[in-house]
């Protein structure tokens, strides 16, 4: 990740932990946010839809779900959008 | 031994009122025109938000009721009416055989609301539980009975039929009002804006269902025993037969796609009804317009009814009066009971000519109703709420008393097991020992805390917990150590014989509130989704039963801090009617920085140390203690250790304004008469009592002087509240808790006790040959519950 990157994905990470209430230290950048991973569901999707949307207004509804992998994929997304 | 219960439910009296009017004739005769009362919110500030629409109530005569929050002016409305209706002359009426019980999602959200943005006025504090809603009913129309709320989401307006129904077949009452209010506020409308479940158009149940669209109003409806009826010569709408209510345990927030939890509640009606399938001739469907539910609801349909039923005609009243929330059962059932009774069935409104054709082709047998009402002869309908949750609840009404198959048996109902989360520390063993080593609360605000040692110790994973606020957190934990404590395992093909009633005094409160702070700060659209599930008060039992896969009974009672002892005397009478074979009764509250501000704006909590009988104000606490019950015959069966028997219960209500206890001392001594009548024993016969003081003068002085006149000065007076502070409903169900562990002896053969002489001095107790024992709690109010406790 470059600069920009690391600085998105550690502000996500921040927001996921304090939104939707998971331990910082389960969040790595890579471990699968649903599912067999940290297990959120379609829930919690939307309030990182909101969250991204009033952080760095880029809006996520819709967009296909492998964008919500993990916090690489989100950040990558968010990077290019905004 | 099990036997027939004979008694016939009858509805004699109905209130209503909703965005297409405002009382019964306004809301069916607009019902049948197909009119939609749904329109662009005016009590919201719905700017920015993705949908705009509701439907709101228009009714000046709201006004007239001051000092009270909307739901209750909806309720008090609805309720005067079907008072009226009912043409009770309550000066003829035993008030303590007369109830009301009412439903509501959100309750005194308005009043939070107005509380966050206008000042923090402590008039509003007391308007903000669900509790109010009931005893300001009860006290206009002089009802001195059972008196709760059930706070189930969407499912709260029919639940609260069916336990009248129940209560009046357990013989404890005559008579109630029952229904449901909930008012048009943000905290709903910017949480279901947040989950994307609002429609942008007008809501489509069973056609488009893009979402649902949000309403407010009220149902009530009088119900009684038929001989009560007969009695005083009352006319008579139609029979309530039989409900059924289960639990889903499987999500928050979303229906089971395979229907599973639906079809157990309404088979359950119609079998305990003791109909026919193809007798129903209309359900009012629960139709929210959301894809989940509707998709859910019409398998379940098809499922029942198809290959049996080519009868029957289906519809959505929500697609003209929204989605009512905690009222919405009321309504429909309102609606239903008129359907049954003028042989008209209400229509689900928004259907196009395309939209016809779609239905045509998956309607199959079931007539949708779409658009137009129309005549046909009815004998039985079905109305349906499902909620957040997971709660399920159908009930049926008829026009003949049917061959309705409820009953009851007379068999011991027993204590099994325990969980207690504490500010002393978390598990029934830890109580016992900081018991034994007299632990005290030195400090006036006091909280437990649920941890990762709790989580670890009951399996709870991460992905389940972070969801969970405090108030779920700590029922949860009790709850699993209940079971694990009575050693129960629940078999998937038995789930449904589990239930569990969760007491609350002040519900998701603290929730509620920073979700309401939380929007007033960033606008109605800035709701969070993932904290909504959170603000309905049965979050908690849903959770618990997620986590436990009991699929049983499953409601959530709410009447102040007797919620938690009420919640026992709910579950006692499930037990007793076959409704479940085992049962969770739990008491739950919570302490926060919330509750400090409101409990000490009200000027309650002590300054510094809480003396009990001192008149200091209270140490405000919370907690969760839940207690696992059961009937002889399954405890026998399984070896289940037995601490105490539950030998009888008693629940009063005193007419007084809503907020004050003092003057209320007959009200607990009709409480504890009741209880001592059921269990068959005089007041002698009680070796102990465990008390409800905490400190609050106006509180305790009830105490003393009813016990003064009811037993013998050296009567020992123990108190949980000595331990643990006042953690209201948990600390109801901790005084059943403590009495049991007593009986049983694991708390050993002595204890701390007070003794009301002419005055009240601390001393120890011999407890080693206890006996009988009573359990009382209080509300604000002059709500009382009583339990008598045999050792087993």
């Amino acid at each position: 990740m470059n600069e920009k990157e690391l600085e998105v994905a550690a502000k996500i990470k921040s927001m996921l932990s304090e939104n939707l209430n998971i331990p910082e230290e389960e969040l790595d950048y890579e471990v699968a946010l649903f599912n067999d991973g940290i297990g959120l569901d379609s829930v919690d999707s939307l309030e990182i839809i909101s969250c991204i949307d009033s952080e760095y207004g880029v809006v996520m509804t819709g967009v296909p779900k492998e964008h919500f992998f993990n916090i690489t994929s989100l950040t990558k997304y968010v990077v290019e959008h905004m | 031994m099990n036997k027939q219960i004979n008694t016939r439910c009858v509805v004699t009296g109905l209130g209503l009122i909703n965005a297409i009017g405002n009382d019964v004739n306004e809301c069916w005769t607009n019902a049948l025109a197909g009119k939609t009362g749904i329109d662009v919110v005016k009590s919201v500030n719905a700017d920015e938000c993705y949908a705009n629409l509701g439907a709101e109530v228009e009714c000046a005569d709201l006004d007239k009721y001051q000092g009270v929050d909307r739901a209750t002016k909806l309720c008090l409305k609805a309720s005067e009416e079907a008072f009226a209706d009912a043409a009770i002359d309550i000066s003829k009426e035993d008030a303590s055989r007369f109830g009301v019980v009412m439903g509501s999602c959100v309750g005194g959200v308005v009043s939070i609301e107005n509380y966050v943005v206008n000042g923090q006025n402590t008039e509003d504090i007391r308007k903000m539980a669900i509790s109010s809603i009931a005893n300001h009913v009860a006290n206009r129309v002089g009802a001195g009975g059972v008196i709760t709320n059930v706070g189930n989401a969407c499912a709260a307006g029919t639940i609260p039929i069916a336990y009248a129904c129940e209560l009046i077949r357990a013989g404890v009452a005559d008579m109630f009002i029952v229904g449901g209010a909930d008012a048009f506020a943000s905290v709903p409308f910017a949480g279901f804006t947040a989950l994307h479940a609002l429609s942008e158009q007008p809501c489509s149940p069973f056609n488009h269902c893009n979402g649902i669209t949000l309403g407010e109003g009220a149902g009530a409806i009088v119900v009684e025993s038929y001989e009560h009826a007969q009695k005083r010569n009352a006319k008579i709408y139609c029979d309530v037969l039989a409900a059924g209510i289960s639990s889903d345990a499987h999500h928050i927030t979303a229906p089971r796609e395979d229907g599973v939890g639906q079809m157990y509640a309404i088979r359950t009606a119609i079998a305990n009804s003791g109909v026919d399938a193809k007798e129903i001739g209309y359900v009012n469907a629960h139709g929210t317009g959301t894809g989940k539910n509707d998709n859910a609801e019409f398998l379940s349909l098809h499922t029942i009814f198809d290959d049996v039923n080519d009868n029957l005609s289906v519809s959505s009243t929500k697609s003209m009066v929204g989605h009512c929330l905690g009222a919405a059962g009321a309504i429909e059932a309102v609606y239903a009971i008129k359907a049954l009774t003028e042989n008209k069935i209400p229509p689900t409104i928004g259907y196009s000519d395309e939209d016809l054709a779609v239905l045509a082709e998956k309607a199959g047998k079931i007539d949708f109703m779409p658009n137009t009402m129309k005549e046909k002869e009815l004998n039985y309908v079905m109305s349906n709420s499902f909620a957040f949750g997971g709660s399920n609840a159908s009930i049926i009404f008829g026009k003949q008393a049917g061959d309705v198959k409820e009953t009851e048996n007379d068999a011991p109902v027993y204590i099994t097991g325990f969980g207690i989360v504490s500010p002393i520390g978390n598990g029934t063993e830890n109580y016992i020992e900081k018991v034994k080593s007299g632990a005290t609360i030195s400090e006036a605000s006091v909280k437990a805390n649920v941890d990762k040692v709790d989580f670890d110790k009951y399996d709870v994973k991460m992905a389940f917990y972070r969801k969970l606020d405090k108030f779920s957190l700590m029922q949860v934990i009790s709850g699993l150590e209940a079971l694990s404590s009575a050693g129960i395992e629940i078999e998937e093909d038995k789930a449904e014989d589990y239930g569990m009633i969760i007491g609350t005094g002040d519900g998701p409160i603290t929730t509620v509130y920073q979700f309401q702070e939380h929007i007033t700060e960033n606008g109605t659209k800035a709701g969070s989704a993932f904290n909504f599930p959170n603000t309905v008060y049965n979050a908690a039992g849903g959770y618990l039963s997620i986590k436990t896969n009991m699929r049983g009974y499953n409601v959530t009672v709410t009447n102040g801090a007797q919620s938690g002892m009420s919640s026992l005397c709910y579950a006692y009478n499930e037990l007793r009617q076959n409704h479940a074979k085992f049962m969770l009764a739990t008491g739950t509250d919570e302490n926060s920085e919330v509750m400090e501000r409101l409990y000490g704006q009200l000027g309650l909590v002590a300054d510094g140390q809480a003396k009990l009988y001192g008149n200091t104000g209270m140490a405000l606490s919370d907690g969760s203690t839940t207690i696992a019950l059961e009937g002889a015959e399954f405890a026998n069966a399984r070896g289940a250790k037995k601490y105490a028997e539950v030998a009888g219960y008693g629940m009063s209500h005193a007419i007084t304004e809503y907020g004050v206890l003092a003057g209320t001392e007959d009200s607990l001594e009709a409480a504890i008469a009741s209880a001592l009548k059921m269990a068959g024993i005089e007041a002698s016969q009680i070796d102990a009592v465990y008390g409800f003081g905490d400190g609050i003068a106006e509180v305790d002085t009830v105490e003393k002087n009813v016990y003064g006149k009811l037993f013998d000065a050296k009567l020992p007076i123990h108190n949980v509240r000595s331990y643990v502070g006042e953690s209201r409903a948990a600390a109801g169900t901790l005084s059943i808790a403590h009495a049991a562990l007593t009986l049983s002896g694991e708390l050993g053969d002595s204890q701390k006790a007070f003794f009301f002489g002419d005055e009240v001095t601390e001393g120890v107790a011999d407890t080693s040959a206890y006996n009988y024992v009573l359990a009382t709690s209080a509300a604000d109010g002059g709500s009382y519950c009583a339990v008598v406790l045999k050792k087993a």
